[in-house]
Formats: structure tokens, C-alpha cells, sequence
């Protein structure tokens, strides 16, 4: 709905199901810690519940042993709020390139679960790799919301993010997302890139999806709101802040002040906020805190989820202590690759491979497979040339570089995968074959927990009591219940 | 005022009281709200520990330290991981494994791969000679310095 001057709208994208605990808990949050208050997410007035992304996918898959499917299917059944489903665009949740028939597939099931938008983008900003998606999403019913990713770097200027919202209005996208995965943008950069875009997009809604690490979040979102961005994306209170997004009731607040209407019920914000807050209690889950303003973040640009994560891997292998050293040598790295934004999954190549160069005490000593790829343009466009000792290092000669779209080099597998699961397969399987090796998928098999639908304060009170291993006896009176547990 | 209604408040403030209390006994009563816990041991003293287990990597991966303290033939040349990842001894589950015991190999034939953080590292022989022995079981963890392979390099000519 067009809405006049004077009456605007400012609306909300809820990330807690997703970016959020990706980014505070190591995207470690189950389907059976979502359900209890999804009620309580229904109500609070979100336009949009993104519940799957790259990383959620993969982690249902290796680590939590659920079926992201299921997840995806009951989410968007319990919900009335359409749901937002991100996928890498032609990598869709890994780190390789699909064919587009995989692609088109995976538009297919998410329409048939119930998702109805989604969310893509490209880790180059290479529109080439988002067009299979957005034209199979259409051509499924999907509305389609096309992420650019924002960097700091010489060559991504506000002309540069002109051009690719000009390429993705071409693309025909329902909505045009600006991305900042690192919380790199400040209120003065989004006073001059803000307005460009909205201008270049002609109209199509814009979103803003900036992460909190440089603590500028919310004063960007409000250039934003000014800028006549349309949306939001934000998590709740607890799950908000640090690596993660902006809390939605601050938000909310700022939209409110500058005049604006919002759809947010706060009476069910707080029941989200207490609920979580009891659920990182219960399960050690740290909650999301304002960050301080880092200068080093800008040079390092290495988003939260990476760096909670290499700090694990660093402690893993008893080297934590070498984390400052590698976040000084990745800035090199990333020159050295031209200039490739600091996601998943080149921020994994750069951290990596400055992982590498420190630990192993010489500059490219090893070069994984991947990053000599990434180099010779297999996965796109590189923003800038790499540099002359990487190149001579990794070897790479200029016959060996890849100019065509990326999708074009990769036959279709659907046949192949057809022949080999049997005609019946239904089309989640196949893209779980599709994706991974069949070991992986086993535990996915088990069947599923009983999932509780609702909760109150009382009943996590008592579930933080028996997550406590010290505690042998409580007796919880009140209201007219009178509860006794004994170890 | 009567309360018939526990709120999320009311309860993060017991969580608080919970954790940050070193009681043996604990009784709490708010309003209409009574909780009465005991801790064992009754002492006290002891550190509130949160019963959650912290997310960690390499949940699926099976520990092997195959090769701490053995000794090779002299002249065997030993391909050692660079680094902490999982050893796949082929490019793709269910595919043909890079080396076998036995193979010849060329100093830049691939013996196999070394995964971290989802990224694939093609390990070369770095050696001409013949694959001796593979010391590390597919899938399993590596560390550095882990000896991978073993491999016997051809005389040198002339």
C-alpha cells in the first residue's frame, strides 16, 4: 500500500531466528528454543521474519542434526508474518557454485514450504550470480529482496552501489537490501550513499541490514529512515547489539520520534526480550552488548559471526593469543585479493588465509584451493586485481582466468541426482544430496523433538531451575501452583 | 496489590539471585511468588556454574594424534599438516582416494586434503617417490606437524 506524506510507514524485518543468534551464539539456535514464543513473534508486528540464511542451513545440517527443511516448514506454518529465507544466490548455502536448475529447485521448495520472500545476494555483488535466483523466485511465486553488501574500500564508492542498484532494477527485485555485514557504515556515508541508491532504485523499496560492531548502527538507521528506507532489519534486546543488529524496540523508538508510524506492539517485545534473556540463561548463551566504537574495525572489517567463531577454532588449537596478529595481518590479505567484501565466504578466505600466513610464518606458503579459484574469477568479478606476489605465489597465469558468468560453467545436476536418489525423491532430498555428502545426512533422520508451542515466565523459570545441575531441591508456590522438584 | 501474573521480570530477577548467590539454601518470597531451592553439598563457596555446554568447533570430528612419538625409516620423507583441520584422503566423498600405498608420486601430485574452516588445502608430495604408508584415518582431526603420509623418494638420478 502507497501510503501519503504526512501518514509514513517505517516496518520491520525480525532477524532474532536468524542473523542474530548467528551472530551472538554461534548460530546455535534450535527450532525447539523458537517455538515456545512464536505466538509472541506473530504479534509484535514485524512485516517480515527472516528465518533461514547460509549459515543456519549449514549448522541445522552439521552441528544441531535438524532438518532445515523442517524448520523452514514449520516456521512458516506457525506464522502468519510472511517469512524471508536468504540463501548466497548462486552458492545458495555453501561455498560452491550450483547450477542454475539447483537454484531454480531451491526457489520451488521454499515457495512449497510457505516461505514468501526471498532474500539474496551475492558475496562480489556480482548481479550475474543473483539473476538465477530472482528469476526462479518470481517465476515461484516469490517475492524477491536483492542484497548489495557494503565494504569499505578504494573502489566501493557510492557510484559503484549506483551501478549495482541500477543492475538490480533491470533484475526487476521487489525490494533492494543494503547490507553491511561488519557495521562498517557511519551516519555520514549513509547521508550521501543513502540517497544515491534510493534515487537509482526508482522506487523500489529499500531496506537496511547494518550490524551493530562499530556501536554507529542506530544512528545510521535513522539517516536511513530520513534517506525514505522503507524497512529495517532488526533482532530482540537480547539477541541485539555487539555483532549482531539493532535492537527493534531502539528502533522502533527512533522511527517513532522522527515522526513516523510503526506496526510494533511492545507488550510483545518484552515477552520476546524475557523470553530469550531466560532461554541464553538456561543454555549459557551470551546476550548481545552495545559495542564501543573500534578504529580497528575498519581495518580488520571482519564480521562478528567470524570472529566468535575464529576465536573458538583459535582456542581449539590453544592459539588465542595469536588473534591480534591475524586480525592485523587480514587487512593485507584482503588488499592482496582485491578488495573482496568481508562475508561469507570470502571472509573465511581471509581470515583463513591470514590465519595461514601467521601461523605458518611465510606469506603464502599455502594458498587453499578456494582463494586460487576466488582469483582466477571462478565465482565473479573481483572488485580490483589482485596483487602481483599473491598472483605469483598461487601461480595463476592470465589463461587461467574465467570471464563468463559463473552458473554458465556448471552443467545441470538435477538429471544426474534424479537418476541416482530414484524418480520418487521428494525435491528437499534431492537439494540435501545436491548440497551434501550422504554421511552428513543421516543424523537428520532422527525424528524430531516434541516441539512446545507455548511457554510463560513461570514454566522458564522452572526450566532454568532443572537446567542447574547444583540444585537438588526447589519448591516454586505461586499463584495458586505449588511445584516441588528433588534431584 | 495482588499479583497473578509472573512476569519475565520477576523471573530474570530470581535468575540473577540464582546465579550470582552462593547460598546453600535460597528462599525468595515476592508477593504471591514463593521459590525455596537448595543447593548440594549445602556449602556454598563454590562458583555458580551455568549446566549449558558452550558451542565448539570440530563437534563432529574425531580426535587423532595417530604420530606423536614414532620413528620413520631414515630417508622417508614425511608430508606433515600445516595446520589444525580434518585429513580427507579423496577430492570428494565416495571418490577415488588421491594416493594408496604403493603409488608413485610427483612432487606436485596431490596426496591429500586438508580441511579448515570449510575451506579445502590440496596437500602436495613436495617429493618424487613411493607412498609408503598413510598414517591418518579419513575424516580424522589433524594438528600441525601431524605426519599425513610417508613417502619413500626415488633415487636420485644419475
Amino acid at each position: 500500500m502507497k501510503t501519503a506524506a504526512g501518514s509514513k510507514r517505517f516496518d520491520f524485518v525480525d532477524v532474532t531466528l536468524r542473523d542474530a543468534h548467528q551472530c551472538l551464539w554461534s548460530t546455535r539456535m534450535t527450532t525447539a528454543m523458537m517455538t515456545p514464543i512464536l505466538g509472541a513473534i506473530d504479534r509484535a508486528g514485524y512485516a517480515y521474519i527472516n528465518i533461514l540464511g547460509g549459515a543456519v542451513f549449514d549448522v541445522c545440517v552439521r552441528y544441531l542434526h535438524e532438518n532445515p527443511w523442517e524448520r523452514v516448514r514449520l516456521l512458516c506454518e506457525r506464522l502468519e508474518t510472511p517469512c524471508d529465507a536468504l540463501t548466497r544466490g548462486q552458492s545458495l548455502y555453501t561455498f560452491e557454485l550450483f547450477p542454475d536448475d539447483i537454484v531454480e529447485l531451491n526457489s520451488e521448495v521454499f515457495a512449497k514450504l510457505g516461505v514468501k520472500v526471498l532474500t539474496v545476494y551475492d558475496a562480489l555483488n556480482d548481479n550475474r550470480n543473483v539473476a538465477s535466483s530472482v528469476r526462479s523466485g518470481h517465476a515461484a511465486g516469490l517475492k524477491v529482496n536483492a542484497m548489495m553488501t557494503y565494504t569499505l574500500s578504494p573502489v566501493h564508492t557510492d557510484a559503484y552501489y549506483v551501478a549495482r542498484t541500477k543492475e538490480l532494477v533491470k533484475l526487476k527485485a521487489d525490494f533492494i537490501a543494503i547490507k553491511d555485514p561488519t557495521g562498517l557504515l557511519t551516519p555520514e556515508r549513509g547521508r550521501t550513499l543513502f540517497p544515491a541508491v534510493l534515487k537509482a532504485a526508482g522506487g523500489v523499496p529499500l531496506k537496511l541490514h547494518s550490524h551493530c560492531q562499530s556501536g554507529l548502527a542506530p544512528e545510521v538507521y535513522e539517516i536511513a529512515i530520513r534517506s525514505g528506507f522503507r524497512y529495517g532489519y532488526t533482532a530482540s534486546r537480547p539477541l541485539a547489539n555487539g555483532a549482531s543488529l539493532p535492537a527493534t524496540e531502539d528502533i522502533g523508538a527512533r522511527a517513532r520520534k522522527l515522526g513516523l508510524r510503526t506496526s510494533l506492539d511492545a507488550a510483545a517485545l518484552r515477552e520476546i526480550a524475557g523470553y530469550f534473556t531466560c532461554v541464553a540463561e538456561r543454555e549459557g548463551k551470551p546476550l548481545g552488548e552495545v559495542a564501543r566504537y573500534d578504529a580497528a574495525l575498519y581495518e580488520h572489517q571482519i564480521p562478528g559471526g567470524m570472529i566468535s567463531n575464529l576465536r573458538s577454532q583459535l582456542q581449539a588449537m590453544s592459539m588465542e593469543h595469536r588473534l591480534p596478529e591475524i586480525l592485523e595481518e587480514a587487512p593485507r590479505v584482503r588488499k592482496d585479493l582485491g578488495y573482496p567484501i568481508v562475508v561469507s565466504p570470502f571472509a573465511q578466505y581471509i581470515v583463513t588465509q591470514a590465519t595461514l600466513n601467521v601461523v605458518q610464518g611465510e606469506r603464502y606458503k599455502t594458498i587453499p584451493d578456494e582463494i586460487r579459484k576466488y582469483a582466477m574469477g571462478y565465482y565473479g568479478r573481483l572488485a580490483a586485481q589482485p596483487s602481483d606476489e599473491f598472483l605469483e605465489r598461487a601461480a595463476i597465469r592470465p589463461a587461467d582466468l574465467v570471464t563468463e558468468r559463473p552458473g554458465e560453467h556448471i552443467k545441470p545436476w538435477i538429471p544426474r541426482l534424479r537418476k541416482q536418489l530414484g524418480p520418487s525423491v521428494p525435491d528437499e532430498d534431492l537439494l540435501l544430496a545436491a548440497f551434501y555428502p550422504k554421511p552428513l545426512l543421516e543424523p537428520l533422520k532422527k525424528r524430531a523433538p516434541e516441539y512446545e508451542f507455548r511457554t510463560t515466565p513461570l514454566n522458564e523459570l522452572i526450566r532454568f531451575i532443572g537446567s542447574r545441575g547444583d540444585i537438588e531441591y526447589a519448591r516454586v508456590r505461586f499463584a495458586g501452583t505449588d511445584m516441588t522438584f528433588a534431584a | 496489590m495482588r499479583k497473578d501474573n509472573l512476569t519475565y521480570e520477576d523471573v530474570l530477577r530470581i535468575v540473577e539471585l540464582v546465579k550470582t548467590t552462593r547460598f546453600s539454601e535460597f528462599r525468595l518470597k515476592v508477593g504471591e511468588i514463593e521459590v525455596h531451592l537448595k543447593r548440594k553439598n549445602g556449602a556454598g563457596g563454590d562458583p555458580v556454574v551455568l549446566h549449558g555446554q558452550p558451542a565448539s568447533p570440530g563437534e563432529a570430528a574425531a580426535p587423532a594424534r595417530p604420530t606423536a612419538e614414532r620413528s620413520f625409516p631414515a630417508g622417508a620423507v614425511l608430508v606433515r599438516s600445516p595446520m589444525v583441520g580434518t585429513f580427507y584422503r579423496a577430492p570428494a566423498p565416495g571418490a577415488e582416494p588421491f594416493v594408496e600405498v604403493g603409488k608413485h608420486v610427483d612432487a606436485d601430485s596431490t596426496v591429500c586434503i586438508i580441511e579448515v574452516m570449510k575451506l579445502m588445502n590440496s596437500i602436495a608430495a613436495e617429493t618424487r617417490g613411493v607412498v609408503t604408508e598413510i598414517l591418518v584415518p579419513n575424516g580424522a582431526r589433524v594438528e600441525p606437524g601431524d605426519v599425513l603420509v610417508v613417502i619413500e623418494p626415488d633415487p636420485e638420478d644419475g
